[in-house]
């Protein structure tokens, strides 16, 4: 990427507590009352730089609508705002 | 007296990884993705078993059915060669670049530099490349090129004049472009040296040969044109690694990127283009490389993408990076006049002035704007770009 050209929304880390199969209970603190969705995505697998990730719609007890995923490559929790 | 560098296969030892492995057999530049297919340069094996550059690739393995072909890098080869030349102007010579492979300059002037003669600019040279090479002096710029041609790898040598010229083969003139077509009729007629062409009425070889045949017979008699050193100049270039392999609608919007973020460099200072480079890396391997020149110099953005994109359709496979490189700059642009009183054509022209203020303030990424790359990707990092406003 030349340095002029900057992505927008590009994921930075979150601070997730998962429960059971990986469903997300709390997010930076906030607790979640329920998941809207769920979805995977595949992309880049036939690259040196696969990518992996399970999303999740979450919406938060004060009644916040977030979307965080897994990296399922690298590891960690992330959100694109 | 004219200095000229010759590095023989040099495009053949960048491609293969080194000139250690032109020794290791038969090898051959296979041609670039698109092109014809002829093999490019040939080691010294393949050369032994009558393989030729320019040949068919079929013919070559016919004739050599060991003959491994190594795929063209043009990216690689043009920034070494580049390395190169900086490297001969470091010893203060003024380079005119004749092409990947050759060098020749003038060693008047340098000589003081250099312990007061040929031998000190020479060994200087030799220094300074850190590379085999074969270098040789002449009165001209073909005399120099001969005798670089002639020269072995440690001692240069000189030709001074026609009449040093004489017992060389008309194969010479294969190095100039405008009189390579004249090699094979004139060995057709039994003309196989320097010497017996230059023997030839002057009149004789213009009504046969027209304009390329008195460019010879000129050379012949140690005559060529002055040198034409290139400017030497801060290198200008913008590169985008591309996430996904881009092909398409994908490139056309790296283009724009890449245009912008260079029109947005500060080392421009408002000139125009003259000519660029497109080069990329291609996922398949291998690199791709385009120079376009302009018609006329260019600053408008729009018209700079138009020009290059025709180019960019040119691409033979996607790629995973673009590299955008201004190569010779004009003029900067004068401020347009609009034909008839526009408040739309003053408000562009004010706030062109105001983003030239602001990044001259606070540098290139102080005016951006949203670009979309690719709006329908499910990866959202992917959907837009900021990049420099360019109008």
């Amino acid at each position: 990427m030349t340095p002029a050209a900057r992505r927008l929304g590009a994921p930075r880390a979150v601070r997730v507590c998962a429960g059971v199969g990986g469903r997300p209970l709390e997010v930076e603190g906030s607790e979640i009352s329920a998941v809207r969705e769920s979805w995977l995505v595949e992309d880049s697998w036939w690259s040196d730089q696969p990518l992996r990730r399970r999303y999740w719609e979450l919406v938060t007890i004060e009644g916040g609508d977030l979307v965080v995923f897994r990296d399922l490559v690298g590891g960690g929790w992330f959100r694109h705002r | 007296m004219v200095v000229a560098v010759i590095l023989p296969r040099f495009s053949l030892a960048i491609a293969a990884g080194g000139r250690a492995a032109l020794a290791e057999g038969p090898l051959a530049l296979a041609p670039e993705p698109g092109r014809a297919a002829l093999v490019g340069e040939v080691s010294p094996a393949a050369e032994a078993l009558g393989v030729a550059p320019g040949m068919k690739i079929a013919e070559a393995l016919a004739r050599a059915p060991r003959l491994r072909l190594i795929a063209a890098d043009p990216v690689a080869v043009a920034d070494s060669w580049e390395r190169v030349l900086v490297r001969l102007e470091s010893v203060g010579a003024q380079v005119e670049d004749g092409g990947v492979g050759l060098a020749c300059f003038e060693a008047r002037g340098l000589g003081s530099l250099h312990g007061g003669s040929l031998d000190g600019v020479v060994k200087a040279t030799r220094g300074a490349l850190r590379l085999p090479a074969r270098i040789g002096a002449g009165s001209s710029r073909f005399c120099a090129v001969v005798a670089a041609e002639q020269a072995r790898s440690r001692r240069p040598s000189v030709v001074d004049g026609a009449a040093q010229l004489a017992s060389a083969p008309v194969a010479l003139l294969a190095r100039e472009p405008a009189t390579a077509k004249l090699v094979e009729p004139l060995s057709r007629f039994g003309i196989t040296t320097l010497g017996q062409l230059a023997a030839l009425p002057r009149g004789s070889v213009a009504d046969r040969f027209g304009r390329a045949g008195i460019m010879a017979w000129e050379l012949a008699h140690g005559n060529d044109r002055p040198l034409r050193p290139r400017k030497p100049s801060e290198p200008l270039e913008e590169t985008l690694t591309l996430i996904e392999s881009a092909s398409g609608p994908q490139l056309a919007v790296a283009l724009e990127m890449l245009v912008d973020s260079l029109l947005a460099r500060s080392e421009l200072g408002g000139r125009t283009l003259r000519a660029a480079t497109l080069s990329a890396e291609l996922t398949e391997g291998g690199t791709w490389r385009e120079r376009v020149v302009f018609r006329e110099p260019l600053s408008d953005a729009l018209r700079i993408r138009t020009a290059l994109a025709l180019r960019l359709a040119l691409l033979p496979a996607p790629a995973k990076s673009l590299r955008l490189a201004a190569e010779q700059l004009g003029p900067p642009a004068p401020p347009a006049e609009a034909l008839f009183d526009d408040e739309e054509f003053r408000r562009a022209g004010r706030l062109s002035e105001a983003i030239g203020q602001l990044r001259a303030l606070a540098g290139p990424q102080a005016a951006l704007r949203v670009l979309l790359a690719d709006p329908q990707s499910r990866i959202p990092e992917r959907r837009a770009v900021l990049t420099p406003y360019e109008r």
